[in-house]
């Protein structure tokens, strides 16, 4: 069964064919990078606009590349997301799955990012807990299985990708963050200063919003500062955070491995330090398992389809969309 | 058969048309629910004319100017149903539908077709009489228009910017129609005229909403 899947949640606009729920036959992804650059974030209308140009362009892209003329269903992420980019590749899919009279399928996009090492990962072993980090999203969540999941927490304020593009522009690294920290942070020393690690001995939750604050203050305090201290600083505490965190429940849900996910994922001081972090095996998807495309889409919608059947064409875009966690779960210890 | 798809404005409308004139069509309140309401309203149409998007052949777009989100529901949806079709794809605009809807009630004068852009600004396009060219649409505050438009009096304002700014209209002497949303059956008589003078539809990722408005640069830095 190949499953087209499309994915216009925030700035990428992605097509992709999936066979069988994890053959990955063609993944598609039209970055909107340069259009959004100058303005060190992600503008929702420039992002809606864009959606509309890129998207036909991929979705025929990826048909191609996987030498099909139809798709025996079509998924598409329906939330979380800005609702103006949503809409795009909502309606779109919807279009296509009426005209070609096959099945359509909504998916939660943080579902998808689940299924991002189910595609990589034949063997995974379960329960898993998955650290899932982006420019949007900064959750923990313990994966049973495929379809169930718990949030075990989450950050209260700024994600994860997000304190990293605030720092860098406040540094003048450019956008998007992420990558330009990760790069400056290798000529830096992480020990020349000591940034706070919010409710680090609490919980599940994060809370990155104090973090660039504190790294204003200290280049205020010394403007001589290096760049590459503070951005290795700055790195370092978000890593250690995130991984302590992760450890912490790794170990009291008796997971059997830890999962990395989103964009943040890509960063290369979180993917050295997670294997030392946990004395289970991680799983570190590639690189363009890690940022959002429509191979995880797909996959996640082929899993939907069998479990739950397709969803109504009225199906509404949800911004704020949650994972669903129906199954009964005890409490973890924190 | 044409399929036409009108979500510009307030209401999300479908319409059917075979060579020459509409044979099923449905318009509902969209109330900013475009996404949920177009898809089975498709459906509906088609089926009351007892047809499948197999019978369809072209699909038409009003391409705005209106409400950006609306406007990219409608086009995304057209671009999903012509390139699953392998069809292509006609543009309107929602000033056009809107001039020959006032036409199309007999009126003989000049028209301006008028949209509410929100914040305060619409979107305008004039026509001089029956038959005659829709202008390119611009976009002006309500007060501009009206005191532009007293100056060649006999002009009737409609759309849905002619309803909202009624009373700026009307005190500047002028009439205003009571024709607010663009037409989808009207909007499947004007691209099923163009077809018959021999034009080409474009390929769905050809279509582009019409915005006359630069982006609002605003960052969201919530909940992406
Ligand atoms: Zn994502």
């Amino acid at each position: 069964m190949n499953v087209l899947g499309i994915e216009t949640s925030c700035d990428e606009t992605a097509a992709a064919v999936v066979a069988e729920g994890r053959l990955v036959r063609s993944s598609v992804v039209s970055s909107q990078i340069d259009l959004h650059a100058r303005f060190g974030g992600v503008v929702p209308e420039i992002a809606g606009r864009a959606h509309v140009e890129l998207l036909m362009p991929a979705v025929a892209e990826a048909m191609a590349r996987a030498g099909i003329e139809r798709p025996d269903a079509v998924a598409v992420t329906y939330g979380p997301g800005l609702v103006g980019s949503l809409l795009v590749g909502l309606s779109a899919a919807k279009g296509l799955a009426m005209a070609w009279r096959v099945p359509f399928v909504g998916v939660n996009h943080l579902e998808g990012h689940l299924f991002a090492p189910v595609i990589e990962e034949p063997g995974l072993p379960w329960p898993l807990v998955v650290l899932l980090v982006s420019g949007g999203h900064t959750l923990l969540v313990e994966a049973a299985a495929p379809g169930r999941y718990r949030l075990l927490g989450q950050t209260i304020d700024d994600a994860a990708g997000e304190a990293f593009d605030k720092v860098a522009r406040y540094l003048g690294l450019g956008y998007p963050g992420g990558p330009a920290i990760d790069r400056v942070a290798r000529e830096g020393d992480a020990s020349a200063f000591s940034f706070p690690r919010a409710m680090l001995g609490e919980g599940y939750d994060f809370s990155f919003s104090g973090l660039k604050t504190s790294v204003v203050r200290t280049v205020e305090r010394h403007p001589s500062a290096s760049t590459p201290d503070v951005a290795a600083a700055f790195q370092e505490a978000v890593v250690d955070v995130l991984l302590t965190k992760a450890a912490r429940a790794v170990r009291a849900v008796g997971a059997k491995g830890l999962c990395l996910g989103g964009g943040v994922a890509a960063n290369s001081l979180l993917r050295r330090r997670a294997p030392e972090a946990v004395d289970v095996p991680t799983y570190l998807p590639s690189m363009a398992m890690c940022t959002d495309n429509a191979a995880m889409v797909a996959a996640a919608g082929t899993f939907r389809l069998a479990h739950d059947g397709p969803s109504p064409l009225s199906l509404a875009a949800d911004p704020n969309l949650f994972l669903d966690f129906s199954e009964d779960f005890s409490e973890p210890e924190a | 058969m044409l399929l036409g798809i009108e979500t510009a404005a307030g209401l999300v409308g479908v319409a059917l048309a075979d060579a020459h004139r509409p044979v099923s069509g449905a318009w509902l309140l969209g109330d900013r629910r475009h996404a949920e309401a177009l898809a089975p309203a498709i459906d509906h149409v088609l089926s009351q004319a007892g047809a499948t998007l197999a019978d369809v052949d072209t699909i038409a777009v009003d391409v705005g100017p209106g409400l950006f989100t609306g406007l990219r529901v409608g086009v995304a949806t057209a671009q999903g149903l012509a390139e699953g079709l392998g069809i292509g794809i006609v543009e309107v605009t929602s000033v056009e539908v809107l001039a020959r809807e006032a036409y199309g009630c007999g009126w003989e004068g000049p028209v301006a077709a008028v949209v509410d852009a929100r914040r305060g600004e619409v979107f305008v396009a004039r026509c001089a009489g029956p038959g005659a060219r829709v202008e390119t649409p611009s976009r002006c505050s309500p007060s501009a228009l009206a005191e532009e438009l007293a100056s060649a009096p006999g002009t009737l304002v409609v759309g849905t910017g002619a309803t909202r700014y009624a009373a700026v209209f009307a005190d500047a002497g002028l009439e205003v129609a009571g024709i607010a949303e663009p037409s989808p059956r009207v909007l499947v008589e004007i691209a099923a005229g163009r077809l018959a003078t021999g034009a080409a539809p474009v390929p769905p990722a050809a279509v582009r909403p019409v915005y006359l408005r630069e982006a609002d640069a605003r960052i969201n830095w919530v909940q992406r």
